[in-house]
C-alpha cells in the first residue's frame, strides 16, 4: 500500500480514491472559469494605486477608443446602483468601489472593462487614467493615523477576552518568567486557481460561476447587491482550485459583474489577475503578541498572558483573535488575554487557513519553547506537566484530548530522543541541525446541514448538498458515509456539490464540512433504512417479523443481526416502491431552532470549541529538523513528523493529504511567506507568485503523518473533528524551536529568513 | 497589453531590417519594433506594460544554422543564441568543459522555462525588481526622472554593487555569471555587420540613465556566444535563495580555478544576485593568484569582492551574505574532484 | 529529443470549435513572410487585426484567427475549447499552464499561440487513450492521491510527462528538482514525487 493510503486503525474509514480523481486528472473538472458559455465578454478591472484618497477625474476615453471595447463603467455610472455589502456574513468587506470617489485602500476597483476579448479588456483597463486627491495613508501597525479599538468593543464575533484567576500576582510570584514578544506577518491564501466571475442573465435569472466556499451564503448576499430575489440567484462551483478561505467571503466584484454584464446584455467573465487578487481579495492580517508566562521551577506554569494585536481595514472590524485557543491550551494557573484590532487605510482582511490559530498558537509555542529552555527541560516533557483533560478558563472538560500520545508517538517516529538538547551541537558537514516540536490545536466544528437522496432499488444513490469540494475530499468522504450506511458500493453512488440549487450546507470554513455534511448524510441514510426496515419487517420474506433495530445494510442486502438477509431490491418491492428520496436536516446538539432556516437565509451557525458543557478540540503534535547552512544560513526542513488525534478519520488517504498539506502550510508559513508592504505608500510590493514564495516540490523531503486512533462520540453524530486547518497550526512555532537549537539565536518574527541568522 | 503586429522573418537580415531604424540612442526596450525569442521575459514585461513594442518580431525561425548550433573546438565554445537553456545545460561538451556554465542554466528557472528560453534572451532578461514591474510605481528605468521607489521602499531583493542613486534593480540572471568569468564574448549582427564584443561590455550599469541597459541597439541581434578554451573543469556555480529551487538568486558567485596543488594558478570569480549587471570580481582573482587557497584566502577575497559594496535598508544583508557566498563557492570549487 | 506527442492523441475535441473565431481566420491573409514585412516604412499593419495561425492539439488540426496577443493558454482555452490547461499566475510562475510542444513542455502562457505556427501540442485532453484507458501517469495521481483542489494537476502531469521522458525523474531527488517549477497550494508534493516515480517505471515497460 502507498504512503498516500495509510492503512486504517480501529475506527478510521478505508482510503478510497476520490471519487473525482479521474475527471481531476484528464482536466474535466469543470471549475468556474472553465464553464463554456457563448456570446462571453470580457471584464477587466482598472484599480487605484494609492491607499487613500478621492478620485478627482477619472479618463475612460482612451480605454472607450480600444477596439472591441464594449462600455467602461465607473462610480459615474455605478454609483447607487447597488447596495453596499454587508460585512460580517458572506460579504468580504463592507467597501463599495464604484459607488464612490473615495479610495480606501490600494487596489480598489476604480473602473469595469467590458470588451469582446480578454486582450482587449486588458489593453482597455491599462488605457484608463485617474487623477487623484491622495491623502497620507497609515499602512499598518506604528503609522501614524492608525486606530487601536479593544476587540471585543469592535466585533460581535468577538465575545470577550477570557481570564482566569489572579494572573498579575502570580506572575510576580513565579520564580521562572519569560516576557516576550512575537509578530507575523501578513499573507495572502494564493490558491493556484485565479479568482474570477462568470455572470449569465436569462431573464431576471442570474447564474453565476465562481469559485466559492459558500454557495448559499453568496446567493442571499448577491441577491441583497443586486435588489433581488435570492431565488433568482444560483452560485455554481463544482470545483474549487484551492480555497483556504480565500473563497469564503464573497467580494465586491462579483455583484459589480453581474450587474455589468446586465448592463451590456452580454454573459461576462472576469478573471482576476494574480496580481490584482491580493488587493482584492482578503488576506491574513499581520499580528502582534506579548506574551508573559511565569513557571515554578518544576515547569508548571502558574501565569499566562497572551496579549495580541491585528491591523484591519478602516470601515471592518475584522477580528483574527485567537486567545480563546490559546487561554485554553494547557494548565496555566492563571490566564489574562487582550485583543485589540488596529485600523489602517487596507483592503479588509478575512479568514485563511485555521485563521487565529496559527499566529496566536505559533506566538505560544514559540513561548513554551523558551520557557522549557529557561527550565531546562525537554519541550515535550514541560507540555506533559503541563497537559490538562480540564481547560483552565471554564474548568469545563475537553470532550477528548489526546496531545500527549500525539506527542508520544511522533517523538518516537522521528526519533526525538537522538537529540543533543545542547544548542549548536548537532552537525553534518557545513550543515547545522536542529530540532524542535510544537502543538498543533484546532477547535472541533460542526454547523447546520442538508442533504437530499435518492436511492433506487438497484442500489444506485444519488446524494446532493451544497458543500464545497475545495479539495478537502468531502465529496468523496460523503459518499463512504452513504456506503456504509446503507450497504451500497461507492461506485454505485454519484455526489453533486457546489451549487446553491441544491440543499444548503454551510460555508466550507473553520473545518466544519467533513462533520456537518456526514451528520447530515448519516440522518438521511437512517431515514432511508427506517422506511426500508419497517418495510421489511411487515412485508412477507425472509425479514418478516424481524425486530428493525437488529436490522442492518450491507453488501446491497438488508441483514437482520441474526443472519437473516434479504437483496434491497427485494425491499423496494415489499415497499412498492422504485425509488426512495430523503431530504434529511442535521442541526448540532445547542442549535437554536432557527438554525436551519438561517442556513437557508445564509448563515452557518456553527457550534463547537469552547461553547458547550465539554470543550471540543483536535490535537497533534510536529517534530522537525532543520538544517542550517554554516557559512550562508540559507534554512531547509529536510524532515518533518506529525501526529493527529481527529476523532473518526473518515478516509486515510484524504485526511493524510490535508494533514500533509498543512504541515507543508506550516513549514511555508515559518519560512517564506510575506506580502510586503510599502510603509509609505500603503501598498503591497510583492503581489505575484515570483516574489510571494511558497515552497516548490524541492523543498519537501522527508514527512510523515501519523493518524492515531480516537472515538469522540461528543462532538456530532459523525465522531469526526475536522482536520483541513490542524495540521498548519504549531509548525511554525516547532520551526523556530529548531532554529534556535541549531542556531542559538531566537527569531520571534516571521518569516525565519537567512539574513537573520547571518552571523 | 498594446495590441502590435507579429512578423516572423526568416533570416538574419530580414530581421534587422524588419527592426528598421530607430532614433539614435533610443534603447532596444523602448523601440517600436522589438524582437522575441523564447518569449519567457518578453511576454512577461509586455502583459505587465512594461515593455510595448508596436510590432513584435520573432527570431525563432531565423535560418541561420550558427544561431541554433553548439559547436566546440580549440578556440573553445560557440553557443548560438537562439539554443534553448535546456539544451545547452544539457549538452556533454557544456558539462565536461565548463561546469559552472552547467550549473548556472541548471539552476536558473525551471525545467519548463528552460526548455522555452533561449540563451540570448537570457542574457537580456530585464531585473524583477517590483516597482518595475508595476507600472503605477515610479521607476527611472520605465521613466527616465520619475525617481527611484526601491531605494527607500522595500528593497531586500536589491542591488549592493553597481547601483546609483538613480537605480540599484538587480540583474538577476544566473547564465550571464558564468560567462562573464570566463571572458566570454557575444557576436552581435546588426545593419552594419556583424561583430564581436567582450561579454562584459553587453550591459550598462544604471548610472544616471538606468534605462539604457545594454550596448545594443534595437536592430541589433545577438547571434552566438564564444567561450573561449581554458582549464575551468574545477568550476562551479553557487546560488543561495530563499527555497530550494525555482527562486532567483539572494547571492551567488560563479568561480572557476586552476590549482596547483593548494596554489590558485588562476581564478574567475563572478557574483550574482548583488549586483546590477553581471559582474565580475577582478580584484579578487588577483588577490588569490599564488596564494594558497584557504578559508582565510577565501574571505580576504570576499572581503575584497565587496570592497565597495553599499547596502540600504533591507538589502544590507546581502554584502555579508555574498562574502559567505563566495568563501563557501571558492572552498567547493576547491574541492571539487575533476 | 523527441518530438512525438507523450502518447497516442485521441484525435477527438468534444468542444473543438466552440468560439467561433476559427471561422473568421480562413479569410484572414497570414502574415508570415519576411519578404512582406522587412519593406523599410511601410506602414504598420493594423495591431488589432486578426491573425491567422494553425497548429495541431492532441493530434487534430486547428485553425484558428487570433489576436495577435492572444497567449497559447487563451487560445487553447478560450479559442480552442480545451479548459484542462488552467491559468494560476499568467506570467511563469507557477507551472498550471505547462503542455507538450513539439514534444517539449512548456508554458503556454509565456508564448503567443502565433509563434507555435505548425507545432504539435499535447494538452492534458490528449494524455489518455482513446479507450479512455489512463496514461500511466494520470494513473499514477490517482493512486497516489498527487492532488487535492486538482487545479495545478493537468499542468503538474504534462510537466512530469516531459520530466520523464527528459530523463530527469532517474530518482527522487532529480524528481523534486525538476518539477520544482510546478506549485501545489495544496502541497501533494510528497505523493507528486511518489506518483512520478511509479509512472516512470510503467512508462519504461510500456
Amino acid at each position: 500500500m502507498s504512503d498516500a493510503a495509510p492503512r486504517p486503525n480501529e475506527n478510521m474509514g478505508e482510503p478510497f480514491p476520490r471519487i473525482d480523481a479521474r475527471l481531476k486528472v484528464t482536466g474535466q473538472a469543470p471549475y468556474p472559469a472553465d464553464a463554456p458559455i457563448a456570446n462571453l465578454a470580457y471584464g477587466t478591472f482598472a484599480v487605484s494605486s494609492i491607499a487613500r484618497g478621492k478620485i478627482n477625474a477619472i479618463d475612460i476615453e482612451p480605454a472607450k477608443a480600444v477596439p472591441g471595447v464594449l462600455a467602461v463603467f465607473t462610480h459615474r455610472e455605478m454609483a447607487g446602483q447597488l447596495e453596499h455589502p454587508k460585512f460580517g456574513n458572506a460579504a468580504a468587506s463592507s467597501i463599495a468601489p464604484l459607488d464612490t470617489t473615495d479610495i480606501l485602500h490600494d487596489g480598489q476597483p476604480l473602473a469595469l472593462v467590458i470588451a469582446e476579448t480578454f486582450e482587449a479588456s486588458q489593453e482597455a483597463a491599462q488605457a484608463i487614467r485617474v487623477d487623484y486627491a491622495a491623502e497620507q495613508p497609515s499602512a499598518t501597525f506604528d503609522a501614524q493615523g492608525t486606530e487601536t479599538v479593544a476587540a471585543k468593543e469592535a466585533s460581535e464575533q468577538f465575545e470577550e477576552d477570557v481570564a482566569a484567576g489572579d494572573f498579575e500576582a502570580a506572575f510576580a510570584a513565579a520564580p521562572v518568567t519569560i516576557d516576550q514578544r512575537y509578530s507575523t506577518p501578513t499573507q495572502h491564501h494564493n490558491p493556484i486557481e485565479l479568482f474570477s466571475t462568470t455572470a449569465v442573465w436569462d431573464g431576471d435569472g442570474l447564474t453565476v460561476h465562481e469559485p466559492s466556499q459558500n454557495v448559499t451564503g453568496w446567493k442571499v448576499e448577491l441577491a441583497h447587491q443586486l435588489r433581488m430575489e435570492p431565488e433568482k440567484v444560483r452560485i455554481v462551483s463544482r470545483y474549487i482550485g484551492g480555497a483556504f478561505g480565500s473563497k469564503g467571503p464573497m467580494t465586491s466584484r462579483t455583484a459589480i459583474v453581474a450587474w455589468a454584464a446586465k448592463k451590456v446584455g452580454r454573459p461576462v467573465r472576469c478573471v482576476v489577475s494574480r496580481e490584482q487578487s491580493c488587493m482584492t481579495q482578503t488576506y491574513r492580517a499581520e499580528t502582534r503578541h506579548h506574551i508573559r508566562m511565569g513557571a515554578d521551577r518544576d515547569g508548571r506554569i502558574t501565569a499566562f498572558a497572551h496579549e495580541g494585536w491585528e491591523v484591519t481595514s478602516r470601515p471592518d472590524p475584522y477580528v483574527v483573535g485567537g486567545t480563546s485557543t490559546t487561554g485554553r491550551m494547557y494548565d496555566y494557573g492563571s490566564v489574562l488575554t487582550k485583543v485589540s484590532i488596529v485600523k489602517a487605510d487596507r483592503n479588509t482582511p478575512g479568514y485563511m487557513r485555521s485563521p487565529p490559530e496559527t499566529p496566536y498558537v505559533y506566538a505560544l509555542e514559540n513561548a513554551m519553547d523558551e520557557m522549557a529552555v529557561a527550565l531546562n527541560m525537554d519541550p515535550v516533557e514541560f507540555r506533559r506537566v503541563n497537559d490538562t483533560q480540564v481547560e483552565p478558563i471554564g474548568k469545563k472538560p475537553f470532550s477528548s484530548r489526546s496531545l500527549m500520545t500525539c506527542y508520544d508517538q511522533a517523538a518516537e517516529a522521528f526519533g526525538w530522543k537522538e537529540r543533543n538538547a545542547a544548542v549548536g551541537s548537532m552537525r553534518d558537514g557545513d550543515w547545522l541541525i536542529g530540532m524542535g516540536c510544537a502543538t498543533a490545536i484546532y477547535p472541533t466544528n460542526v454547523a447546520p446541514c442538508t442533504v437530499r437522496l435518492r436511492l433506487n432499488a438497484d442500489g444506485g444513490l444519488r446524494l446532493q448538498c451544497g458543500s464545497h469540494e475545495i479539495g478537502t475530499g468531502v465529496r468523496t468522504i460523503a459518499a463512504q458515509m452513504a456506503s456504509e450506511r446503507l450497504g451500497i458500493p461507492m461506485d454505485k453512488i454519484e455526489v453533486e456539490m457546489g451549487d446553491s440549487s441544491l440543499p444548503p450546507a454551510p460555508v466550507s470554513g473553520g473545518s466544519v464540512s467533513t462533520a456537518s455534511v456526514c451528520s447530515a448524510v448519516i440522518k438521511g441514510c437512517a431515514s432511508i433504512r427506517g422506511k426500508l426496515f419497517s418495510a421489511v419487517v411487515s412485508a412477507d420474506g425472509p425479514l418478516k417479523g424481524a425486530e428493525p433495530a437488529t436490522l442492518d445494510m450491507k453488501d446491497g442486502a438488508i441483514t437482520s443481526s441474526d443472519g437473516r438477509s434479504m437483496p434491497m431490491k427485494e425491499a423496494f418491492v415489499a415497499m412498492k416502491t422504485g425509488v426512495i428520496e430523503d431530504y434529511a436536516e442535521f442541526a448540532p446538539d445547542g442549535a437554536t431552532p432557527e438554525a436551519v432556516s438561517k442556513l437557508y437565509g445564509g448563515q452557518s451557525e456553527m457550534k463547537g470549541g469552547e461553547k458547550g458543557e465539554k470543550v471540543k478540540y483536535a490535537f497533534g503534535a510536529e517534530f522537525v529538523e532543520v538544517r542550517i547552512n554554516t557559512r550562508t544560513r540559507e534554512v531547509r526542513v529536510p524532515r518533518i513528523v506529525g501526529a493527529f488525534a481527529a476523532g473518526r478519520i473518515m478516509n486515510t488517504r484524504t485526511a493524510r493529504s490535508q494533514l500533509m498539506g498543512g504541515m507543508i502550510w506550516g513549514i511555508s508559513s515559518a519560512l517564506h511567506e510575506v506580502t510586503e508592504i510599502d510603509p509609505r505608500a500603503a501598498r503591497y510590493v510583492n503581489r505575484d507568485l515570483q516574489d510571494y514564495l511558497v515552497p516548490v516540490n524541492a523543498d519537501i523531503r522527508d514527512l510523515q503523518v501519523i493518524l492515531v486512533p480516537e472515538v469522540d462520540m461528543d462532538v456530532n453524530p459523525a465522531g469526526v473533528k475536522g482536520l483541513g486547518e490542524l495540521g498548519n497550526v504549531g509548525t511554525a512555532a516547532a520551526i523556530a524551536s529548531a532554529v534556535y537549537h541549531a542556531t542559538g539565536k531566537r527569531i520571534r518574527d516571521l518569516p525565519i529568513r537567512l539574513e537573520t541568522l547571518l552571523t | 497589453m498594446r495590441a502590435f503586429s507579429y512578423e516572423r522573418p526568416s533570416d538574419l537580415q530580414a530581421a534587422i531590417k524588419a527592426a528598421g531604424t530607430s532614433p539614435d540612442n533610443q534603447p532596444p526596450t523602448q523601440a517600436a519594433a522589438q524582437f522575441i525569442a523564447g518569449g519567457t521575459n518578453m511576454s512577461d514585461y509586455m502583459k505587465l506594460n512594461v515593455n510595448r513594442p508596436e510590432r513584435l518580431i520573432d527570431l525563432n525561425k531565423l535560418s541561420e544554422p550558427a544561431m541554433t548550433a553548439i559547436r566546440v573546438d580549440d578556440a573553445g565554445l560557440h553557443l548560438g543564441a537562439l539554443v534553448r537553456m535546456a539544451d545547452a545545460q544539457e549538452h556533454e561538451d557544456v558539462v565536461r568543459m565548463f561546469p559552472v556554465i552547467c550549473d548556472s542554466l541548471r539552476l536558473a528557472a525551471s525545467g519548463q522555462i528552460r526548455n522555452m528560453a533561449s540563451l540570448g534572451g537570457n542574457l537580456l532578461q530585464r531585473t524583477r525588481c517590483e516597482y518595475f514591474r508595476e507600472v503605477s510605481w515610479p521607476c527611472n528605468k520605465r521613466e527616465p526622472g520619475a525617481g527611484c521607489s526601491a531605494l527607500d521602499g522595500v528593497n531586500r531583493q536589491h542591488a549592493v554593487l553597481g547601483g546609483s542613486e538613480a537605480c540599484i534593480a538587480t540583474y538577476h540572471g544566473d547564465f550571464a555569471q558564468a560567462l562573464i568569468a570566463l571572458d566570454a564574448e557575444v557576436e552581435i549582427a546588426s545593419a552594419k555587420g556583424s561583430h564581436r564584443m567582450p561579454f562584459a561590455d553587453l550591459h550598462k550599469r544604471p548610472q544616471d540613465t538606468p534605462q539604457i541597459e545594454t550596448a545594443l541597439s534595437p536592430s541589433d541581434i545577438i547571434v552566438a556566444i564564444h567561450v573561449p578554451a581554458g582549464p575551468w573543469r574545477r568550476s562551479r556555480y553557487l546560488k543561495v535563495r530563499d527555497r530550494e529551487s525555482y527562486a532567483f538568486a539572494l547571492a551567488s558567485a560563479a568561480v572557476a580555478l586552476d590549482m596547483d596543488g593548494d596554489t590558485v594558478r588562476g581564478a574567475r570569480i563572478a557574483l550574482g544576485g548583488v549586483a546590477t549587471v553581471p559582474w565580475r570580481a577582478k580584484s579578487a582573482e588577483e588577490m588569490l593568484t599564488g596564494r594558497k587557497l584557504d578559508e582565510a584566502a577565501a574571505k580576504e577575497a570576499a572581503d575584497t569582492a565587496f570592497a565597495e559594496a553599499s547596502g540600504r535598508k533591507h538589502n544590507a544583508y546581502k554584502i555579508p551574505l555574498g562574502k559567505q557566498t563566495l568563501v563557501r563557492a571558492l572552498l567547493e570549487t576547491q574541492d571539487m574532484k575533476v | 529529443m523527441s518530438s512525438n506527442p507523450a502518447s497516442p492523441p485521441n484525435g477527438v475535441s468534444r468542444r473543438g470549435f466552440l468560439s467561433g473565431s476559427a471561422t473568421l481566420a480562413v479569410a484572414t491573409p497570414f502574415v508570415a513572410h519576411a519578404a512582406e514585412q522587412a519593406a523599410p516604412g511601410a506602414a504598420a499593419k493594423d495591431p488589432h487585426a486578426k491573425v491567422a495561425v494553425s497548429f495541431n492539439i492532441n493530434g487534430k488540426p486547428y485553425q484558428l484567427g487570433l489576436d495577435a496577443r492572444t497567449s497559447l493558454l487563451d487560445a487553447l482555452r478560450d479559442h480552442a475549447g480545451l479548459t484542462g490547461t488552467k491559468k494560476g499566475c499568467d506570467h511563469g510562475q507557477c507551472g498550471a499552464c505547462s503542455v507538450l510542444v513539439d514534444g517539449r513542455r512548456v508554458l503556454s502562457c509565456m508564448s503567443f499561440a502565433v509563434m507555435q505556427e505548425g507545432a504539435e501540442i499535447t494538452t492534458i485532453e490528449g494524455l489518455a487513450s482513446t479507450d479512455g484507458a489512463l496514461h500511466p501517469m494520470q494513473q499514477a495521481f490517482v493512486d497516489h492521491d498527487a492532488f487535492q483542489c486538482g487545479y495545478c494537476t493537468p499542468g503538474q502531469i504534462m510537466s512530469a510527462v516531459g520530466c520523464v521522458q527528459e530523463g530527469h525523474a532517474e530518482n527522487d531527488d532529480d524528481i523534486r528538482e525538476y518539477m520544482s517549477g510546478n506549485l501545489c497550494r495544496c502541497a501533494a508534493y510528497p505523493n507528486i514525487v511518489a506518483a512520478i516515480r511509479q509512472a516512470r517505471d510503467d512508462m519504461k515497460e510500456g
